[in-house]
């Protein structure tokens, strides 16, 4: 018995539209996204290391730059008004379409957590910007963003090409965002000698939030990129049993 | 369900090497090919126009309060299909039809069956409103009078007068049933047309591009009646508005060069359709 040739994502990339500019329309609106998902992991890194390196110039800059992502969600929303209303696109550009949507979604409210994270930061050094932050909060911010920076920048990688082991990846080092967060909250709560005012620790506990859902934002936009690859909504379900579905997926 | 029918429930379409060496065609079905209340069953249907074949093997089931969408490109054979159901091909010289199709259990090519009744029971709308060159009221009236259905004037009216209000014309014509059906614009006339039909009790209705040549809103009407005409018949319609398709039916088939590729639920079929070629087709990539 032959193995039915199954719609792949992959094929439909590779395969133009009849109508050209259908494909025209649909790159714009990936190219956006991919955009503003760069700018996210950008404005991410520029916010932390304004704290991590007492320098806060990338703080103000992070703030001056956040309207632009807003903008290029507006676009975005406009683009897919446009492609809905000029083509009605059905199947695997239907699921594109709704996809990107709610990626823009995600992405824009990352760049919210990022801005958050420049105000956080302008907020712990609003009396003495040079200041050192403690040795063991430095390394665990410094780890926590790296891999919440990480986690994105792949999130997107997986967006370009609708990958889904790409996104089965993102949801497997979950647990590893997870644990770094801990290590976050437990420098925080660690006694220090001088121990932070509360002026300070507030900030550096809304950072650490800001981060942790920015690596959310990561997890949602692989939830989209299985979306559009395999057609199945994975959101709001079981990651263990998820991962292990999609593993098997060929199999 | 049957074993016959799990058995013609194939789940192998697919581009193999040996489709590739037959130039492109596919093997078998993907999906459901029953419905659960079937008018008409179809199984192995082959049709060739002398010496080429134009229906390799379909196999669907036609069922009651249900509407099926045929789709796919030009000569992919939908209407071809479309026409076997009530033996409209038998009006070509050199069509052969083979296989079996039954209505109710009764096989429709069967050399005892008069096609005459047949395409009563089987009614069909075409791409191009065709009333006769006759009244309002003598359109509808024709069928029932010439298969006998009625036994006095005043059941014919009530007869066309019923017919008229299901096709949803009654209000715009009741004034003047005198009038020719052909004064009357291309929506009107092709909800006369479907009043026609239904005045001869069809079970089944098929509809070859009923809108094709319509406006937008003159589309609309007739879909809401197609919906609402689902209550009572099974409904076959070729479209070739993806859009049309995705609105009015309950499934979706997908012909390609004679094959039936997929069937399946129409919400499944438009937003993750099985097979690359029906995904394809319905996003246009085809070609």
């Amino acid at each position: 018995m032959d193995e039915p040739q199954s719609p792949s994502v992959r094929n439909h990339l590779a395969h133009a539209h009849t109508v050209r500019a259908y494909d025209r329309e649909l790159a714009r609106l990936r190219g956006l996204i991919l955009d503003m998902g760069e700018r996210v992991v950008e404005q991410t890194q520029a916010a932390v290391s304004a704290l991590l390196d007492a320098d806060l110039s990338p703080a103000y800059r992070v703030l001056d730059r956040e309207p632009q992502i807003d903008f290029l969600a507006l676009d975005a929303d406009e683009e897919v008004f446009r492609v809905i209303a000029r083509r009605q696109p059905t199947a695997v550009d239907l699921r594109i379409v709704l996809a990107l949507a709610r990626i823009a979604g995600e992405a824009e409210r990352g760049a919210d957590k990022a801005a958050r994270i420049a105000r956080s930061a302008l907020e712990f050094r609003a009396d003495d910007s040079d200041s050192a932050l403690p040795a063991g909060i430095a390394h665990a911010l410094r780890a926590q963003d790296e891999l919440v920076c990480c986690a994105f920048e792949r999130s997107i990688a997986a967006v370009s090409q609708f990958d889904c082991d790409l996104a089965v990846g993102i949801f497997e080092d979950e647990p590893a965002l997870i644990s770094a967060t801990q290590s976050m909250h437990q420098a925080l709560l660690a006694p220090l000698d001088p121990p932070l005012p509360p002026a300070k620790l507030g900030p550096l506990f809304v950072i650490a939030h800001a981060l942790e859902y920015i690596g959310r934002h990561a997890g949602a936009i692989a939830e989209q990129v299985i979306y559009v690859a395999e057609g199945k909504d994975v959101r709001f379900r079981n990651r263990e049993i998820l991962i292990e579905t999609l593993r098997h997926r060929g199999g | 369900m049957s074993t016959l029918a799990s058995e013609i429930i194939r789940n192998t379409g697919a581009i193999s090497a040996a489709d590739l060496a037959r130039g492109g065609r596919v093997s078998g079905t993907i999906g459901d090919i029953t419905a659960p209340d079937p008018r008409m069953v179809c199984r192995g249907v082959n049709v060739w126009y002398g010496a080429k074949q134009a229906i390799r093997d379909v196999s669907l089931d036609i069922g009651k309060n249900q509407v099926v969408a045929m789709i796919g490109p030009s000569g992919c054979g939908k209407s071809t299909f479309l026409r076997c159901l009530n033996r409209m091909n038998d009006t070509i010289d050199g069509c052969r039809v083979g296989g079996s199709i039954r209505l109710d259990g009764q096989e429709i090519y069967d050399k005892r069956v008069d096609p005459v009744p047949l395409r009563a029971q089987v009614g069909m709308v075409f791409q191009k409103p065709n009333p006769f060159p006759k009244s309002i009221y003598e359109n509808v009236a024709y069928g029932p009078r010439i298969h006998g259905l009625t036994n006095s004037k005043a059941e014919l009216d009530a007869l066309v007068e019923t017919s008229l209000k299901k096709a949803g014309l009654w209000n715009e014509v009741k004034e003047r049933l005198d009038q020719p059906g052909t004064g009357l614009s291309g929506g009107q006339q092709q909800r006369l047309c479907i009043a026609r039909t239904i005045a001869v009790s069809p079970e089944v209705i098929l509809m070859d591009e009923p809108c094709s040549a319509l406006d937008p809103i003159a589309t609309a009407i007739i879909e809401e009646l197609i919906d609402e005409l689902r209550e009572h018949y099974a409904i076959a319609i070729v479209t070739h508005s993806m859009q049309q398709a995705a609105r009015v039916s309950q499934r979706t088939a997908y012909f390609h060069l004679g094959d039936l590729v997929e069937v399946g639920e129409t919400n499944q079929v438009f937003t993750n359709p099985r097979h690359q070629l029906t995904e394809d087709y319905i996003t246009g990539r085809f070609g």
